[in-house]
C-alpha cells in the first residue's frame, strides 16, 4: 500500500472513530477541565497477583470502561504497605497519583508507625471491598466439630490451642482476637505466619488447630470441604453463613472490626476532580464485570462500598476502635 | 502414561493450544531474561485477559510461562553477573567467573541442559505422584523441620567464596544482620527503620520494606564488576574474555551427575513446600552441592558444578510448586497464586477433586511443563549460539549497557528508590570485598535464609512454648539439625586442621 493510500485509510478510521465517539461518550461520565487525558498512576503497596493487585486491576479495567481514562498500576510492596507511602506523598496533588490502601494503613495510623492520618492526609475515593473474618477448622478434625465443641476442646486444654493468624499485634486481626478473648476469656496461642501460604498450609497439615482469616481467601478450601467457618465476627449471620454463629451470639458482645480495601487521593486534590474519582469508582463498582469480580471473592456478602463520605466515617470509626484496644491491652 | 499421550495431543493437536503454548514458552523467556521485568509482570498483565480464555489454555500458558521464565534469567547471569530473576541468583556465583575464564558457551550449555534435565525430572515426579507427596510433605513438614531446613542451609553457607572459614562466617553474619532491616516477621515491629548514626538521624518508611537481597546481589556483582574491570582497563591490565561457543561435553556431564539428582531432589522439596520456592531451592542446591563437591575450593571461582547445582534445582522446583497448587489449592508463589486466580475466574477450584473433574485440563497442563522444558534445550542452544557474541563488544561500550540493567533491574523489583540506592551502595562495598578475602555471596546467603529462618525459628518457638529441645522431638527437625551441626564441627576442624599444614608447610 503507497504512502497516501495509508494515510487515507488512517484518517477514515479516524473519522470513523469520531463519528461513533459521541455514541460512547454519552455512557461516559463528563470529565472536569483539563483532567483524565493522560494516564492515571495506581500505587499498589503489595505484590503483582495477591488479592489488593487484582483489586485494583479489576477496578482499573472497570473504570477505563465507565470514564475513559486510562491506568498505569504499579506496585510497590514491603513493609506491610508502609514502603509505599513516601512516593505517594511526593506525587503532585493533582489527582493523577492515586494510592490503594487497606485497614492496616488505619491501624497503621492508629499506631503510630505512619504519622499520616488515611482520612485526613489522604483523601478516600470509596471503598469497594469490605468483609469480615471467620475462624476456621479442619473439616475433618475429629476433636471439634463446630464453635461450641471447639470451646470444649479450648477450657479443657488452656492455653494449648493454636491459632494461625498475622504477625503485627496492633492488626486488625490480632485485634479481633484480643477482643474475642477479653470477652469470652478463652485463651489462644496466636502464631504469625507472614504468608498467606503458609497460613493455610499451617492449618490443613495439621501443625495448627484454627485459623483466622477472611471468607474471601480461603474459598477453595471452604468449597473443597477442606476448612470449615466455626465463628463469624460480624453481629448478624450472613445468608451464605447462615449455620456459623456469630461472635455476638457467642457472648462476644464488641463491634466487629472489618477488612477493608479502597482508593485514595492526597489531600489537596481538588474538589471537583476528586468527586469526579468518585462517581467513577461509584459507576465502575456496579458494572457487571467488576461485581462478578467481588462476587467470586465473596467481597459481596456485606455491603462491598463506600463513597468518600462512608470511607471517611469508616475510617475514623476504626481508627477509634483501634486506639481504645491498644489502650486496654497496653500496647 | 495414557493420559500423558492424550494431554500431549491436546496441547500440539490443535494449532490455537500450539500457539499459546510456544507464545508463552518465548515470552516467559524473554521477561525471565530482562532484569527488570520478570515473569509475574508478564503473568500480571495477561492475567486479566485469561478470563474470555478457555481455562485448560489459560492454565497451560502460565505453566510453561513459569518453566521458562525460572529458565531465561541464567543468561544474563552467566554473561553479566545480573541474575535475571531471583530464581537465578545463585547462577551467578560461578557463571560469571566462568564467562571470565572463557568459558561462556560452557556455562549456558550447562544452564540449558540442567535447567530442562531438572524440569522434567520435576514434571515426571509430578505426573507419578502429585496427590500422596502434595499431602505429606504438607503434613510432615511444619515450621520447626523449615527452621532446621534452613539452619542445614546456614550451616554450609560460610563455606562458600571466602578465603578462610572465619572470614565465610563473619560474611553470613553481616547478611544476618542485614535481614534484621525492615518489619519484623514476628510481632510487626519496625526495625532499624529510623534512628541515628554518628548523630546523623534518619527515618524513612522505605526500610520498612527491608533490604531485599536482589539489589545487593546486583551491586555486588554487577557493579562492583564494572568498577574493577574499568580499574583493569585504565591500568591497561585487562583481558578479554574469549567468547567461546564450547557446549558442556557429555564426561563433563557425566561427573556432575551426583550433584544434579541431588539438586533435582532439593529443588523438588523446595518447590513442595509453601513459603520455600524457587529461589530458596537454587540456593540450597548451591551450598550443598559445594559441601559434598571434590572441587570445593573451586567454587564461586568458575566451577561447572556451581551452575550446575543452581540452575538444576529451580527449575526442578517449578513442576513441585504445581503439586500443592493442584492437589490442595495451595499456592506457594506468586506466580502460582495467579495460576490458583485463573481456575477461581473459571469458576474451579484447585483441589483433590481436580484430578477427576478436570482430568484434561490438569493432564494438558502437565504435558505442556514437561515439553516446555524439553524446548528449552532447543531454545537455549539458539541462545547459545547468538548471545555469547555480545562478548565480542567492547567492555567500555558494555558497561553503561550494564549498569542501566542493573539500576531498572533494582528498581524494578518493587518500585522503591531504597532498592537503587543499596544496589550502589553494595557495588563500591563489593568491590571492597573483593579484595579483602570476605564472601559477597555469603552476605547474600545470609540475607536470604535470615529472613525465612527467623521467620521459622519464631514461629517454632510459639508452637513449642518457647522450648528450644523441642525440635529435637520432631524427628525430620533433629535430624536436619544435628546434620547442620555436624557440617559445622567437620568443617571447624578441617579448617584448624588446614591451617596448621599450612603454616607447618611455611616453616
Amino acid at each position: 500500500m503507497s504512502m497516501s493510500g495509508w494515510r487515507k485509510t488512517f484518517i477514515g478510521a479516524c473519522g470513523l472513530a469520531l463519528l461513533a465517539a459521541p455514541v460512547g461518550a454519552a455512557e461516559m461520565l463528563e470529565k472536569p477541565d483539563g483532567y483524565g487525558n493522560r494516564p492515571i498512576t495506581i500505587i499498589v503497596p503489595y505484590g503483582a497477583g495477591g488479592g489488593s493487585d487484582q483489586l485494583a486491576r479489576a477496578w482499573a479495567d472497570a473504570a477505563e470502561k465507565v470514564a475513559g481514562l486510562t491506568f498505569q498500576i504499579v506496585n510497590k510492596p514491603g513493609g506491610g504497605g508502609t514502603a509505599a507511602i513516601p512516593d505517594f506523598m511526593l506525587a503532585r496533588p493533582d489527582g493523577y497519583t492515586i494510592m490503594e490502601a487497606i485497614d492496616d494503613a488505619v491501624s497503621a495510623y492508629a499506631s503510630g508507625d505512619i504519622k499520616e492520618n488515611p482520612a485526613e492526609d489522604w483523601s478516600p475515593i470509596c471503598m469497594t471491598q469490605i468483609t469480615f473474618n471467620q475462624i476456621y477448622i479442619r473439616s475433618d478434625d475429629d476433636r471439634f466439630s463446630d464453635w461450641k465443641s471447639f470451646v470444649a476442646y479450648a477450657e479443657a486444654h488452656p492455653g494449648e490451642v493454636t491459632v494461625a493468624n498475622l504477625g503485627k499485634v496492633q492488626s486488625m486481626e490480632r485485634i479481633t482476637m484480643a477482643q474475642l478473648e477479653e470477652s469470652t476469656g478463652l485463651k489462644f496461642k496466636q502464631i504469625p505466619f507472614d504468608k498467606p501460604a503458609e497460613r493455610y498450609g499451617a492449618l490443613i497439615g495439621g501443625h495448627v488447630d484454627a485459623l483466622f482469616e477472611q471468607p474471601g481467601d480461603v474459598r477453595n478450601f471452604i468449597q473443597a470441604d477442606q476448612m470449615k467457618p466455626i465463628l463469624t465476627f460480624l453481629d448478624e449471620r450472613p445468608e451464605l453463613f447462615a449455620d456459623t454463629p456469630t461472635s455476638k451470639e457467642v457472648g462476644a458482645d464488641f463491634d466487629p472490626l472489618t477488612r477493608f480495601r479502597g482508593f485514595y487521593v492526597k489531600s489537596g486534590v481538588p474538589e471537583d476532580r476528586i468527586a469526579f474519582l468518585e462517581n467513577v469508582c461509584k459507576a465502575a463498582f456496579e458494572t457487571e464485570a467488576y461485581t462478578k469480580f467481588n462476587k467470586d471473592k465473596y467481597m459481596d456478602v456485606i455491603d462491598s462500598f463506600r463513597d468518600h463520605k462512608g470511607a471517611v466515617a469508616l475510617i475514623n470509626n476504626s481508627a477509634k476502635a483501634y486506639k481504645e484496644m491498644y489502650e486496654k491491652l497496653g500496647l | 502414561m495414557e493420559s500423558f499421550l492424550d494431554g500431549t495431543l491436546a496441547l500440539f493437536g490443535s494449532y490455537h493450544a500450539t500457539l499459546i503454548f510456544f507464545l508463552g514458552l518465548v515470552g516467559g523467556m524473554l521477561f525471565g531474561a530482562i532484569p527488570g521485568v520478570n515473569m509475574l509482570t508478564l503473568g500480571a498483565v495477561l492475567l486479566p485477559f485469561t478470563a474470555s480464555m478457555n481455562p485448560t489454555e489459560a492454565v497451560m500458558m502460565f505453566s510453561v510461562i513459569y518453566c521458562a521464565g525460572v529458565f531465561g534469567g541464567a543468561i544474563t547471569a552467566i554473561l553479566f553477573n545480573i541474575p535475571g530473576a531471583p530464581e537465578n541468583a545463585p547462577t551467578c556465583f560461578d557463571g560469571y567467573p566462568m564467562t571470565q575464564k572463557g568459558q561462556a558457551g560452557k556455562a549456558i550449555g550447562a544452564a540449558v541442559m540442567c535447567s530442562a534435565i531438572g524440569g522434567v525430572a520435576s514434571a515426571i515426579l509430578m505426573m507419578t505422584a502429585t496427590g500422596a507427596i502434595a499431602s505429606f510433605a504438607i503434613r510432615a513438614f511444619g515450621p520447626q523441620e523449615i527452621f532446621a531446613l534452613i539452619f542445614f542451609g546456614l550451616a554450609v553457607s560460610a563455606s562458600i567464596g571466602a578465603q578462610t572459614l572465619w572470614k565465610g562466617w563473619l560474611s553470613v553474619f553481616v547478611g544476618l544482620l542485614i535481614a534484621t532491616i525492615g518489619t519484623d516477621p514476628v510481632a510487626g515491629i519496625p526495625r532499624f527503620n529510623e534512628g541515628s548514626i554518628f548523630g546523623w538521624e534518619y527515618s524513612s518508611y522505605y526500610l520498612s520494606a527491608g533490604i531485599h537481597f536482589i539489589p545487593l546481589i546486583l551491586g555486588f556483582f554487577a557493579v562492583s564488576e564494572v568498577l574493577s574491570q574499568s580499574v583493569s582497563i585504565s591500568k591497561g591490565t585487562r583481558e578479554r574474555p574469549k567468547a567461546s561457543l564450547d557446549f558442556p561435553s557429555l564426561s563433563e556431564f557425566w561427573q556432575v551427575r551426583f550433584t544434579m539428582i541431588r539438586s533435582i531432589f532439593i529443588g523438588f522439596f523446595s518447590g513442595v513446600l509453601p513459603g520455600i520456592g524457587a529461589t530458596l531451592a537454587a540456593f540450597l542446591g548451591y551450598s550443598q552441592a559445594q559441601r559434598w563437591s571434590k572441587n570445593r575450593a573451586n567454587f564461586g571461582k568458575g566451577e561447572l558444578e556451581g551452575v550446575v547445582a543452581s540452575e538444576t534445582a529451580n527449575n526442578a522446583a517449578t513442576g513441585a510448586a504445581m503439586i500443592p497448587l493442584l492437589a490442595l489449592g495451595l499456592p506457594g508463589g506468586a506466580l502460582t497464586a495467579m495460576i490458583m486466580g485463573i481456575f477461581q475466574i473459571h469458576g474451579m477450584e484447585p483441589g483433590p477433586l481436580i484430578f477427576i473433574n478436570s482430568h484434561d485440563l490438569v493432564w494438558v497442563t502437565f504435558a505442556a511443563m514437561f515439553w516446555a522444558n524439553v524446548a528449552i534445550i532447543g531454545l537455549g542452544w539458539l541462545q547459545t549460539k547468538t548471545v555469547v557474541h555480545i562478548l565480542r563488544i567492547p567492555f567500555r561500550w558494555l558497561a553503561p549497557g550494564i549498569l542501566i540493567l542493573a539500576t531498572v533491574g533494582a528498581y524494578g523489583l518493587r518500585n522503591l528508590m531504597i532498592d537503587v540506592w543499596v544496589m550502589f551502595i553494595a557495588g563500591v562495598l563489593g568491590y571492597l570485598i573483593k579484595t579483602t578475602g570476605y564472601s559477597a555471596a555469603g552476605i547474600v546467603l545470609g540475607l536470604i535464609l535470615g529472613e525465612l529462618g527467623e521467620s521459622a525459628f519464631a514461629k517454632s518457638m510459639q508452637l513449642m512454648d518457647f522450648d528450644p529441645m523441642g525440635f529435637f522431638n520432631r524427628p525430620i527437625a533433629a535430624v536436619l539439625l544435628g546434620l547442620g551441626i555436624l557440617a559445622i564441627i567437620t568443617s571447624v576442624i578441617s579448617e584448624i586442621r588446614g591451617t596448621e599444614v599450612q603454616k607447618a608447610l611455611m616453616d
